[in-house]
């Protein structure tokens, strides 16, 4: 009874502590502290995870990998710096490998003909408006299979996560200019694949 | 809305140059989710933004403990391997150290008649300051070895039945770091 009370004390004093504190007790060999940054990160990293490889439960595997990941190198984890920036590295790097995989891809390629179905059996009064959320993250993976690995981070890491560049050039390990490339990039296939794939999407905001 | 929608629609461009600076994107960005007839205006000009409406995903406090029961048999899985891969070395190196001293018994195993006179080929084999038992009797005869052929916590137990006696003198080594 002892270590069960001793325990739910630690984890209640370990949800305190911030991100950064809870890394270096984590690398100092704490397990609660650890398992604390994994229970309060997880909603993060699955939801860049989903966006990027596509796919609810792919992402939760991400999420997996990604703290195993984060445990393998924590010995490495230099307070100095942010945590999340560390955490969304991690995460985006094993999710554009996930991407790269052909499970992946045939994943992709499955939601591709959902999409064309869908665009079949949709008459061509659609609008922005009547494109509901779900079709919208639908329709967001079927374009999005256009875009490299790095396109597709740097779009959701942007538009969708709202990070600042500056950052999203540390995650990424590169400079900003090229993140604002992919970027530009990335704006540019999605316009012209939803014309192709969902051209009523934009006639009728044009009407 | 903290921003008319005139304003924004004047800072897409900037917004789209990334030129903004923080607080102005975040007035922006607010004020795009709010307002329905600005985000049909902007996606018109720029559809891809039509996403930055996509709402993450809600992670369920089952899928976050399933998580947690994966990183954590992960990380048991990781450590085994680790042991595993630590007591193969360790073995290997055992099973190095066990050749030498199998074949240091093997050459002081039987020593006929036994007694203090006998000079020992281990000597010449390991180079070990070995005390030769008192004869007759049994005893440790020696502190660990420091020779880098044995383990450096092997103890060789000397049984030694005396001169007169018909029977062999045996010699044990024990390696106590062999935990098998």
């Amino acid at each position: 009874m002892e270590l069960v009370y001793s325990e739910s004390r630690e984890r209640r004093e370990a949800a305190e502590l911030s991100d950064s504190e809870l890394a270096v007790r984590a690398r100092e060999g704490d397990m609660v502290s650890f398992e604390a940054l994994v229970v309060r990160k997880t909603p993060a990293v699955v939801s860049v995870a989903r966006r990027i490889v596509g796919d609810g439960e792919d992402a939760r595997d991400v999420a997996q990998l990604v703290f195993l990941r984060v445990w393998e190198q924590i010995a490495r984890y230099d307070e100095k710096y942010s945590f999340n920036t560390w955490l969304y590295r991690i995460a985006t790097n094993l999710s554009i490998d996930f991407l790269r995989s052909s499970r992946s891809r045939e994943r992709a390629h499955g939601a591709t003909l959902y999409l064309v179905r869908l665009r079949e059996e949709e008459t061509s009064s659609q609008t922005t408006g009547a494109v509901e959320e779900s079709e919208l993250t639908r329709l967001f993976q079927t374009v999005a299979a256009r875009l490299t690995g790095k396109q597709k981070a740097v779009f959701v890491l942007k538009e969708m996560e709202d990070r600042d560049t500056k950052e999203i050039a540390s995650i990424l390990n590169c400079g900003e200019s090229t993140v604002r490339n992919h970027l530009f990039n990335a704006r540019r296939i999605l316009r012209r694949e939803i014309a192709r794939i969902c051209p009523g999407l934009l006639e009728g905001r044009r009407s | 809305m903290s921003v008319p929608c005139g304003t924004v629609r004047d800072r897409l461009p900037s917004y789209l140059e990334d030129a903004l600076g923080a607080e102005d994107r975040r007035e922006f960005r607010e004020h795009f989710a709010s307002c329905e007839a600005c985000r049909d205006e902007i996606a018109r000009i720029e559809p891809s933004l039509l996403f930055m409406r996509v709402i993450p995903e809600e992670v369920a406090s089952e899928d976050v403990s399933r998580i947690l029961s994966g990183v954590r048999a992960g990380i048991a899985l990781a450590e085994t391997e680790r042991r595993v891969g630590r007591s193969r070395g360790r073995i290997r190196r055992r099973a190095g150290a066990l050749a030498s001293a199998a074949a240091l018994a093997a050459l002081t195993l039987v020593v006929p008649g036994g007694g203090p006179a006998a000079r020992h080929p281990r000597e010449a084999v390991a180079a070990v300051p070995i005390l030769v038992a008192p004869a007759p009797g049994f005893s440790p005869v020696t502190q660990p070895a420091t020779s880098g052929t044995f383990p450096a916590d092997a103890t060789i137990y000397d049984w030694n039945p005396g001169a007169a006696s018909e029977e062999p003198r045996v010699v044990w080594i024990v390696d106590r770091s062999l935990d098998i």
